[in-house]
């Protein structure tokens, strides 16, 4: 990963946190001013490298920790809200940002709704658990299912 | 990589199937604010395989299903 794919990447991070969305190629392109086709050749290699997850089209899917389309984690800080892509980036959010934080899911099992209050970094509910069912070295084989 | 409201729940969810690794929410909490903390400095670099495995071994995540491979 070069020093301008780098700087493609966090453009695209300062792009989400400042809109609350994921921002179009089109949208990254004029701020660096680059060709969209630019941005998108560089998005598939950070893709392949996993900095960041596109979808088949090849827009941005996943800016982990957040994620660019609805799912049972979402993740409130302040008077934002993001939503992420696991359990485990939905600590991860407010560590990002550097914000306490409150996390809505779901119990996976019953689905119960649970609420998460995150401050400085640790929950205020310490009686949940967290399970990971693909091990480490399958993790990007696929990532959605991670 | 799910949330539950205890071990109870994860049993049941697998319902017969090979599970994988239980962590408490604390420890999840710990990992997440190491594994995420700098992704949106503009210093940010990608890590390579041995710095992301050094971050999962300092919170005692050193059993082969943590093995990055």
């Amino acid at each position: 990963m070069d020093d301008l794919d780098v700087d493609l990447r966090n453009e695209t991070y300062r792009q989400f946190v400042a809109l609350g969305r994921a921002p179009s190629a089109r949208e990254v392109a004029v701020s660096r001013g680059l060709a969209e086709s630019e941005v998108r050749a560089g998005w598939a290699r950070l893709h392949d490298g996993h900095a960041l997850v596109l979808d088949p089209e090849g827009e941005i899917l996943m800016l982990n920790p957040f994620a660019a389309r609805p799912t049972r984690f979402r993740v409130e800080t302040g008077d934002r809200s993001w939503f992420a892509n696991c359990g485990w980036d939905a600590f991860g959010i407010g560590a990002s940002l550097g914000v306490d934080s409150i996390i809505h899911a779901d119990c996976a099992d019953c689905a119960e709704p649970l609420r998460i209050p995150v401050r400085a970094g640790q929950p205020e509910d310490l009686s949940l658990v967290f399970h990971v069912l693909v091990p480490a070295k399958s993790w990007w084989q696929d990532i959605g299912f991670t | 990589m799910l949330l539950f409201r205890s071990e109870a729940h994860i049993t049941t969810w697998l319902a017969g199937r090979m599970g994988g690794a239980t962590i408490s929410i604390t420890r999840l909490a710990e990992l997440a604010n190491a594994w995420w903390a700098d992704r949106l400095a503009p210093s940010w670099r990608p890590r390579s395989r041995a710095e992301n495995q050094a971050i999962l071994d300092r919170l005692g995540l050193t059993d082969s299903f943590w093995n990055l491979g």
